[in-house]
């Protein structure tokens, strides 16, 4: 896995998930890729490590848990793979 | 013979055009007087790009540029060429902090991803150049700043208004790209076959 992203259901929600990241983990936010492409347009970038950080930031965040998705991302380009992570991964 | 311009005191551009004004008027040998690094900076980027030289002597915090013309055809290009293949290629004007009118939050949230996206491009601009509230994104948004030296890396020429840091405050808070003026950037703009404005 190169990366992590995490998707939302709405715009609003990508907003308020950064104000609760920021300054908890570095990250990024992204177009959502045209792999995943569902939800909303905007999603989050972060390095594995911090996986499990950013899941009990957003479980402890004002959002259900059915507003967001995370994947784990892997190659570039044509090879890229995007594997969902469910909470049990 | 040779004239000495005295710019001392004078804000930018003021130092370029009154040396680009010697250089139209085909003064092949002139000194400069300036009082500041970022016009000592604007000066010798303006000698390069015209066919001089520009030796730098400093007395006192007076800066003495003496241009000298080397025989070199006047190159528009700069040194580090973007990677983009021969041809005029794009710039991109970014006059503003975010993207399109309606919801701040928004906008910086779509600026950010353009940066993004364009830094992950094969098609990247010959140039990225700032001005007005634009230069907020290189001087404070570190997103931004992140992209913009992955795209400096490739190539890519990032200028930066130096009047509005100035006007902004901001000027110390620069995280990537040159500090310039109205003659680089619009010099940019000129010689790319299309300008994308942000």
């Amino acid at each position: 896995m190169d990366y992590c992203v995490i998707t939302f259901s709405s715009t609003n929600g990508a907003i308020q998930a950064q104000k609760d990241l920021k300054g908890q983990l570095p990250f990024q936010i992204m177009p959502v890729l045209r792999e995943i492409s569902r939800g909303c347009g905007i999603s989050v970038r972060f390095a594995p490590e911090h996986l499990e950080q950013a899941r009990s930031i957003l479980a402890g965040s004002g959002l259900d848990a059915g507003e967001y998705a995370f994947y784990g991302i892997s190659g570039h380009g044509p090879a890229l793979q995007a594997q969902p992570l469910d909470q049990a991964g | 013979m040779s004239r000495i311009i005295d710019a001392k005191g004078k804000a930018c551009p003021m130092p370029v055009i009154m040396a680009k004004e010697a250089i139209t008027a085909g003064e092949e040998s002139f000194t400069v007087l300036v009082d500041n690094t970022t016009a000592v900076g604007n000066l010798q980027r303006l000698a390069g790009n015209q066919g001089y030289d520009a030796a730098v002597t400093e007395d006192n915090g007076v800066y003495s540029l003496s241009f000298t013309k080397n025989g070199q055809a006047p190159c528009e290009a700069p040194a580090a060429a973007p990677a983009a293949p021969a041809g005029a290629g794009y710039a991109v004007f970014v006059g503003r902090d975010i993207i399109g009118s309606g919801d701040r939050e928004l906008g910086t949230n779509l600026m950010r991803m353009f940066f993004y996206t364009l830094a992950q491009s094969d098609d990247l601009p010959r140039s990225i150049l700032f001005m007005n509230a634009g230069v907020k994104l290189p001087a404070g948004d570190e997103q931004v700043v992140e992209h913009l030296k992955v795209l400096m890396e490739k190539g890519v020429e990032v200028l930066v208004c130096g009047t509005c840091l100035n006007f902004y405050g901001i000027a110390d808070r620069l995280g990537a790209g040159t500090v310039s003026n109205m003659y680089d950037i619009l010099s940019q703009m000129q010689a790319a076959s299309k300008v994308i404005t942000l």
